[in-house]
């Protein structure tokens, strides 16, 4: 071996390089293998702030003084006067939505620490009213667990795909959905067991946590720890509350007036909201114990069914149409989906979406398949979604009676087993199935 | 020294067989099995898996060898080329061949009776209906007919009894799913417009002796969308009693006009 070759020491160069990279990446994969924190996503608030709150780039006092200028004019401008007076309420109304900003940033905290005012807490003697801290703690936050297992940042890891970060029902997932994920801000929820002005009881938000809602994209979170489902009902419960009380700031902004910004005028205004959720379980519809009934006791009662639904004093007809497939005349919308008008419409994410009357023969029940299920959405309604409170009241006691509502209810439940309801022949095993 | 990729190259079947066999003893391997054919399915798995872990041990070895003793530093030798040998493509061609032949006939009756043979008369029927991205359960209730009134309804929780013949009615709400029971060796794919029966017995509660009811996995094998990663169910595996209780509770709840 007289000496390298030019190959040969080419060669031997692209090989020292080569060991040169290799050792750097294994040194790297092995400083990366480290025990260190897991990357927490702690929420871009910046992210969050709407185009609004950028005010005009001139001070009140600057554009007071050129207002007070032209109008000393003998021919003031109007063209000018006017983009002055624009820019003025442009200021106003970044003011109004900055302070509304720090007012709900006092009230309930940001995404990844939230809190509630020590008024709305719950006290040991009464579980059930306010808000438990340590549960909206571990629902909030970034995902990540605890040592035991237990796991933070449920509402991340859960729900926000689809409800968003706000609770306001437009998440990454949500354009693809039919019909959209709720939006929790407006404090309706449709399936309860409340009467028909009452907010939701905690059981009822489990209620849907537990068994989804079928025939939507709302999942049964039913195999989750009943911890992560309490902990996840009381955040809902935080996200309803700061919405409602966002939407009554905002009618301070709109109207152009100071928002409130002391303790007591914050707070009454909250209890206001806070209490409503507070009465809910006095609310709750408990119906009369239908009638034991034997065979043809049951078809009669069907029969009286079937009469009232097609009765005009029922209204069934108009939505769910005269065979209950849900093609009724009326076309409307629910309370969501109203609020987008032709002239507001950029202000939402999603297009209107139709309402879609129940086909009653399919047997997919929304707000569950009981009986008393099905006695609540008669007697009360479905809040938000247009199906109204037939129900006797005190303050409408021409509605339904607990009997002519039981008969619907036993109607209601035959219609998916009726003859004309069947689809295809019967079942044999690996066979084409026309659902 | 550059012989040293050629040892390089010899890491790739050590190391492979040590954590092949390091994951069996540790605990990183087949879920349990409480199935009545669970352990055919296993068996012919690791039949495989050893012809084939043979066969790549081998390769690995003739392909280190040929780099270290061919390693262009070490041997000057100019290539030699050659037209092949007829008799060795033969070899190489009818070996493999005679070898999927006989794996292909090794487990037909393994997949006939988890695919094919259907049973008559199954102890417990139930329909599953796949839909994104969950399981809607339904038993027939008492009158044993599906598509009546006292049918029961459950989402995303199948109980059966043990020791008995369960037949599941498979079917889809929407797109492709896959029935996946791990525990049980059981894997079907749900597909929309037909009724697939899927048929299995679990032979034991669980390992621990004396329990009554254990909860495995049931989960999707075949992406659905977006929600596929977490279309998880529970299959909990019973005596007969507690399934009785199951669906009496199930019936209650179902019932309920308070």
């Amino acid at each position: 071996m007289m000496g390298l070759s030019p190959e040969k020491s080419t060669n031997r160069a692209a090989g020292e390089s080569l060991r040169g990279w290799a050792a750097a990446l294994c040194l790297l994969a092995a400083l990366g293998c480290t025990k260190a924190d897991p990357a927490q996503f702690k929420l871009n608030m910046e992210g969050l702030d709407p185009a609004d709150f950028v005010a005009s780039g001139s001070t009140d006092e600057a554009l007071a003084e050129r207002i007070a200028k032209i109008e000393q004019e003998p021919d003031p401008d109007e063209e000018q006067l006017s983009e002055l007076q624009n820019a003025q309420s442009a200021n106003a109304r970044a003011k109004g939505l900055r302070d509304l900003k720090v007012a709900l940033h006092a009230l309930f905290g940001t995404p990844d620490e939230p809190f509630v005012l020590k008024e709305l807490q719950t006290q040991p003697d009464t579980p059930e009213v306010g808000f438990d801290l340590a549960k909206l703690r571990r629902a909030a936050g970034p995902v990540s667990s605890l040592e035991d297992g237990t796991q933070i940042g449920l509402y991340r890891q859960h729900c926000v795909h689809c409800h968003g970060i706000t609770g306001d029902g437009v998440g990454p997932t949500a354009a693809f959905l039919t019909p959209y994920p709720r939006d929790f801000r407006r404090g309706i929820f449709k399936f309860t067991s409340t009467s028909e002005s009452a907010k939701p009881t905690k059981d009822d938000l489990k209620r849907t946590l537990k068994q989804g809602i079928a025939g939507t994209a709302m999942p049964s979170f039913a195999l989750l720890p009943e911890a992560d489902i309490d902990a996840l009902v009381e955040y809902v419960k935080y996200l309803a509350l700061r919405g409602e009380m966002e939407t009554a700031l905002m009618s301070y902004v709109d109207a152009g007036d100071p928002v409130p910004l002391t303790h007591e005028e914050l707070l009454s205004e909250l209890q206001n909201y806070a209490s409503m959720w507070d009465s809910a379980a006095d609310e709750v519809i408990t119906p009369e114990a239908p009638p034991e009934l034997d065979e043809p006791g049951l078809l009669a009662s069907i029969e009286a069914g079937r009469k009232l639904f097609l009765d005009a004093k029922a209204q069934c007809v108009q939505c769910h149409g005269p065979t209950g497939l849900g093609d009724g005349a009326e076309k409307r919308f629910d309370v969501w989906n109203e609020a987008k008008t032709d002239t507001n419409l950029a202000f939402f994410s999603l297009p209107k979406q139709q309402l879609q009357p129940r086909n009653l023969r399919s047997g997919v029940y929304r707000g569950g398949r009981r009986p008393v299920d099905l006695y609540r959405r008669i007697q009360a309604g479905i809040k938000g979604a247009q199906m109204p409170s037939m129900g006797q009241t005190p303050a409408k006691p021409s509605g339904l009676t607990p009997t002519e509502i039981w008969n619907l209810v036993h109607y209601v439940q035959s219609l998916p087993y009726e003859p004309t309801s069947e689809t295809g022949s019967p079942e044999r095993s690996i066979q084409r199935d026309r659902n | 020294m550059s012989r040293l990729w050629s040892l390089l190259f010899l890491t790739v079947p050590i190391v492979g067989v040590w954590v092949c066999i390091w994951s069996a003893n540790n605990g990183y391997w087949m879920p349990d099995d409480i199935s009545s054919h669970g352990h055919t399915i296993d068996h012919l798995f690791n039949f495989c898996l050893w012809l084939t872990g043979v066969v790549f041990v081998i390769t690995e070895l003739v392909l280190v060898w040929f780099m270290w003793k061919y390693d262009a530093k070490a041997h000057a030798e100019p290539v030699k080329y050659t037209h092949g040998s007829h008799n060795l493509e033969i070899v190489w061609t009818i070996i493999p061949s005679a070898t999927l032949l006989f794996i292909a006939i090794y487990q037909m009756n393994a997949w006939a009776n988890v695919k094919m043979r259907v049973p008559t008369d199954p102890d417990v029927e139930v329909e599953v209906v796949a839909r994104q991205f969950e399981w809607r359960i339904r038993y027939p209730g008492k009158d044993g007919v599906f598509n009546t009134r006292d049918d029961l309804h459950t989402v995303n929780d199948l109980h059966v009894p043990v020791g008995e013949q369960v037949m599941v009615r498979l079917k889809s709400q929407d797109v492709l799913h896959d029935f996946f029971l791990p525990h049980l060796r059981i894997k079907q794919d749900a597909v929309p417009g037909m009724v697939i029966p899927v048929w299995f017995k679990a032979e034991r509660v669980s390992n621990v002796t004396g329990a009554t009811s254990a909860a495995y996995d049931l989960v999707c094998a075949e992406l659905c969308g977006w929600g596929h990663y977490k279309m998880k169910g529970q299959l909990v595996v019973e005596t007969r009693d507690e399934y009785e209780r199951f669906l009496a509770d199930l019936e209650k709840q179902q019932e309920a006009t308070q």
